[in-house]
């Protein structure tokens, strides 16, 4: 018999199988969170991850804030989930200050993507969502955003909007999950760096992920 | 109030005074005690050990033995656990049985749970000037959720000084058979409780449970043979203020 | 894999005597409740969540086929391929023939305790695929050949100078360090050119959920995000157990998990994958195989008193309160389980007859049972496997002199404790021989056994009278209370 009936023919043919009646869902203090306090809540626990959220005004105040930033952690080369993330120029932006930004639509193909990933000093990418309640971005990796981008490079930063914000986790997944014909491949929560503390408990970033992360909220729009 | 008296073969036979001080905490606050003398053990010792049908012909017993009290009362909370929780699980399979382990396992008290909260008493009339200490034995504290009551006799006693045991809720090693079967591991758990007994400042160490009281008191005997570990009823019993 | 189930206590003794373990175990007993509090503390009502999480275990357990049935569907509707394997055997060629087929030299893995549990990766080595364990603790337990000694931290407590030691033998690091961010980073950038190269990845399952057909994984290094993102083909094999209903119930589950692992709200990545990578983009698997595997655990599930192992979430959080773990260590379990979780699993794996130190060494003390987000009864289940293998060794053939002996044995002591006077009349008896051994009233040693007590503990002299002789004596209350205060039975 093959593997498949043998074990459901198994689990089916137990007895004594209970209909289990749930509590009702706890409540989460989360979900009365204003925005202000949203993000006051979503600084604090990432910067508890030593991950950095900065404010920007707008998609100028945000450019700048990449230039600091940039400019801080001697970046040079990048790859860019678009040539724009949320109308912030990056392509542009990239040409004028003479640095090497990539986009993965012109790369040919999954090994040259893979190339410029894991060559590049930082990935920017955008962020779909972010969770108050644990400092976390939520990304949906599509055509438009490859996986590798935030993941491979050392240093990861994430340009969102902060009608982005939610309280908790199930409001993302409301909106993410809400249709089964168009559940992304991939879709992950990041929070803060990659990090670990297998040796003696000795924690470190930065393990197989970035070791660092930045999130430019942009609040207009 | 007539309460009959459960006394764990640990009891009986190693620390009749644990016994004799719960017969003597009860009658002083208006109890009628019983004692069927036909009562030997719970069988908890078999049960533990893996000898199920022998442990039901024990439960079957002592089920004749106490079926018919309203309230039993008894100084050990792994006792009470057996009877509560194990007899009923025991005769799953005897429907006329197991109605009467049921039956039984409401009608079964741990001795301090039934002082403060059947008797309404904190204060038995004690009185020791010094510094007491308390271990949360497994049973009564994850068993029977029994914590606040032991404390509240404790803080009942005139002149006594409550200090906070280290890692109070922690095993101390004895788990019955385990305590001899793994003996190197019982010791690291006895030895720890012991040096936290000691760490805490107290005079006396109390607890709840015979069980726990043959292994700290046996360990403190070999290794620090000046510090005391009690029964709680002992302690009260033996620190009643004269009238 | 188990490999030394039957050197419990050799193994026991050699961590109880050893420095580096012991300071570990108490930096784990002491440290990881506080964190496991403190981020339980989140919750406005810890006890609600708790019984939540256990009503949400208890649910998918109670409906594991259907919703088995329900995560395949949607799972291959989205393009995944899910196979189903009965046993070690199948699994590993399984995924040996995956990797023929792909004409891999080499594969890539996330942390995952099943793919121990079967020896995935002897398997695959054995027949010509080089395995490079990812998770750094797996990497140097694989390097050292070590058993885990924490189902969360399997390389915790090994002294750097040994990790130095064999990546330098391994070509790891190129320079000797104690310094556990260079031990990391050198790790990290040897595996760098393989994960860009990676043309075959094999992750565990945190939860598989049924509503949608997705896998997550929860991780903090990001070496599981690399695997599901880097090659082309991506191999993601679970116990069957690890179904839940819903994407929601996934999510609370993994607050649980999180917090009941190491104390964070939530782990650096969460990969939510439901199917392979879509044709136009750019990275991910082309094909995404997912094992559901059963090893034993359809058998566990028939028997309606084991069937609750299953609830089993893995976050470890009962070895971090169980007073004989945190004194031992992961070694002596002798298999991919160690703690409260190992003693009910293992024996249901490896069979009741070889392993009965792991059901017989705890003092059930309860405070697993208390912390289980899943709502696993583990001493009642211990419990449970000490009557088997009482009742095995009762069976026609399975009889030994031992056991003949020790069943005697039993039945005598149940006699005396189902007759009072049986009971008084033994007691009389033995009371004169144990106090002919007692000095200064107290007993030091006794020749005919019991040394495992005599060893650190003295006993009392039984004394003169037990309460049985003793009741006779006692006072009565004064007739004028209006009770005497004590009767006799008839």
């Amino acid at each position: 018999m093959p593997a498949k009936e043998e074990i459901l023919g198994r689990l089916k043919s137990a007895t004594k199988r209970q209909n289990i009646d749930r509590p009702a869902k706890p409540t989460l203090s989360e979900i009365t969170l204003n925005r202000q306090q949203m993000i006051r809540r979503l600084e604090s626990e990432l910067s508890m991850r030593a991950g950095v959220l900065y404010q920007a005004r707008d998609k100028e105040d945000a450019l700048r804030i990449l230039l600091d930033i940039i400019t801080a952690e001697g970046l040079k080369s990048f790859v860019a989930s678009s040539e724009k993330i949320h109308g912030v120029d990056i392509a542009s932006f990239g040409s004028q200050k003479g640095l090497s930004v990539t986009i993965p639509k012109d790369l040919a193909n999954r090994d040259s993507l893979r190339d410029a990933a894991f060559a590049a000093d930082a990935g920017i990418t955008s962020a779909d969502f972010a969770v108050a309640e644990t400092g976390t971005i939520g990304i949906i990796f599509n055509h438009n955003h490859p996986r590798l981008l935030s993941i491979a490079p050392p240093l990861h930063i994430a340009i969102m909007s902060v009608k982005d914000l939610y309280p908790v986790y199930e409001n993302v997944m409301e909106i993410v999950f809400k249709n089964t014909k168009e559940i992304p491949s991939q879709f992950s929560f990041i929070t803060g760096p990659s990090a670990t503390s297998d040796i003696q408990g000795t924690e470190f970033k930065g393990m197989h992920g970035p070791k660092k992360v930045f999130v430019i909220m942009i609040m207009d729009g | 109030m007539k309460v009959s008296l459960f006394i764990p073969c640990t009891v009986d036979i190693m620390m009749p005074e644990i016994g004799i001080a719960a017969h003597t905490l009860l009658s002083n606050l208006g109890t009628q005690t019983i004692y069927h003398k036909e009562q030997t053990c719970c069988g908890q010792p078999l049960f533990n050990a893996g000898y199920r049908d022998q442990a039901k012909q024990v439960a079957k017993h002592f089920i004749e033995v106490f079926g018919e009290d309203e309230c039993i009362v008894s100084p050990a909370g792994s006792c009470v656990c057996m009877v509560k929780y194990h007899y009923p699980e025991l005769l799953e399979d005897e429907p006329a049985w197991h109605k009467r382990a049921c039956g039984l396992a409401d009608r079964v008290y741990e001795l301090s749970q039934y002082i403060v909260d059947v008797l309404k008493t904190t204060d038995v009339g004690a009185k020791y000037e010094g510094k007491i200490t308390y271990h949360e034995s497994c049973h009564i504290l994850r068993g029977l959720n029994i914590s606040d009551q032991p404390k509240k006799l404790i803080a009942g006693v005139e002149g006594v000084q409550f200090v906070e045991l280290e890692n109070s809720t922690t095993c101390c090693g004895f788990g019955g058979e385990f305590a001899i079967g793994y003996p190197e591991i019982s010791e690291a758990l006895v030895r720890d409780k012991a040096a936290n007994f000691i760490k805490s400042g107290a005079d006396v160490l109390l607890l709840c449970e015979p069980g726990c009281l043959l292994n700290i008191s046996g360990y403190l005997h070999r290794n620090h043979p000046q510090k005391t570990a009690r029964h709680l009823a002992s302690f009260l019993a033996e620190n009643l203020k004269k009238v | 894999m188990h490999s030394h189930i039957n050197k419990f206590m050799e193994t026991a003794r050699k961590e109880l005597k050893n420095e580096q373990s012991q300071m570990f175990l108490m930096m784990v007993a002491l440290g990881a409740p506080i964190l496991r509090q403190i981020g339980m503390s989140s919750f406005p009502d810890i006890t609600a969540a708790e019984s939540y999480s256990r009503a949400i275990r208890a649910d998918a357990i109670a409906r594991l086929p259907e919703l088995l049935e329900e995560f395949e569907k949607n799972a291959e509707s989205k393009g995944a391929k899910v196979l189903w394997a009965k046993d070690a055997a199948e699994a590993n060629k399984i995924i040996l023939d995956i990797a023929n087929c792909g004409g891999v030299s080499y594969v890539m893995k996330g942390k995952s305790m099943i793919t121990e549990e079967i020896g995935l990766n002897d398997h695959l080595i054995k027949n010509g695929v080089e395995v490079f364990e990812t998770d750094l603790g797996e990497v140097i337990t694989q390097n050292l050949n070590l058993h885990p000694f924490h189902l969360v931290g399997p390389a915790i407590n090994v002294p750097p100078g040994e990790i130095s030691e064999v990546f330098l033998k391994k070509g790891i690091i190129k320079k000797a360090s104690t310094d556990p961010v260079e031990l990391g980073s050198g790790a990290r950038r040897y595996l760098r050119d393989k994960f860009r190269n990676l043309q075959m990845g094999i992750v565990g399952v945190n939860m598989a959920v049924a509503e949608t057909g997705t896998i997550i994984n929860v991780e903090n290094e990001g070496n599981i995000r690399l695997i599901k993102s880097s090659p082309k083909t991506l191999v993601a094999i679970m116990s069957l157990e690890k179904v839940v209903p819903t994407i929601k119930d996934a999510i609370y589950m993994t607050r649980m998990l999180t917090r009941n692992c190491t104390g964070q709200k939530i782990t650096s990545y969460m990969t939510m994958d439901t199917g392979p990578k879509k044709p136009e983009e750019q990275d991910g698997p082309e094909e995404l195989f997912i094992i559901i595997l059963d090893n034993g655990r359809s058998e566990i599930y028939r028997d309606f008193k084991t069937r609750e192992i299953l609830k089993c979430i893995r976050c470890g959080a009962c070895l971090n309160t169980c007073p004989v773990y945190t004194k031992i260590g992961g070694y002596p379990y002798g298999a991919t389980y160690c703690g409260p979780v190992g003693q009910v699993l293992t024996p249901m794996l490896a069979g009741i007859e070889s392993t009965a130190d792991l059901y017989r060494a705890c003092t059930l003390c309860g405070m697993c049972k208390q912390i289980c987000p899943a709502g696993i009864d583990h001493p009642s289940l211990l419990l449970s496997y000490r009557a088997r293998q009482i009742d095995i060794k009762n069976q026609k053939g399975k009889k030994t002199m031992q056991s003949r002996r020790e069943n005697a044995m039993a039945g005598l002591i149940s006699l005396g404790m189902s007759h009072g006077w049986l009971w008084n009349f033994g007691l009389k008896i033995t009371r004169p021989l144990m106090n002919s051994l007692a000095k200064d009233g107290y007993i030091a040693s006794i020749p005919m056994g019991a040394q495992g007590w005599f060893g650190c503990r003295d006993l009392r002299a039984i004394p003169a009278k037990t309460f049985h002789e003793t009741w006779n004596d006692l006072p009565s209350l004064p007739e004028s209370s209006g009770n005497t205060s004590k009767k006799e039975d008839s």
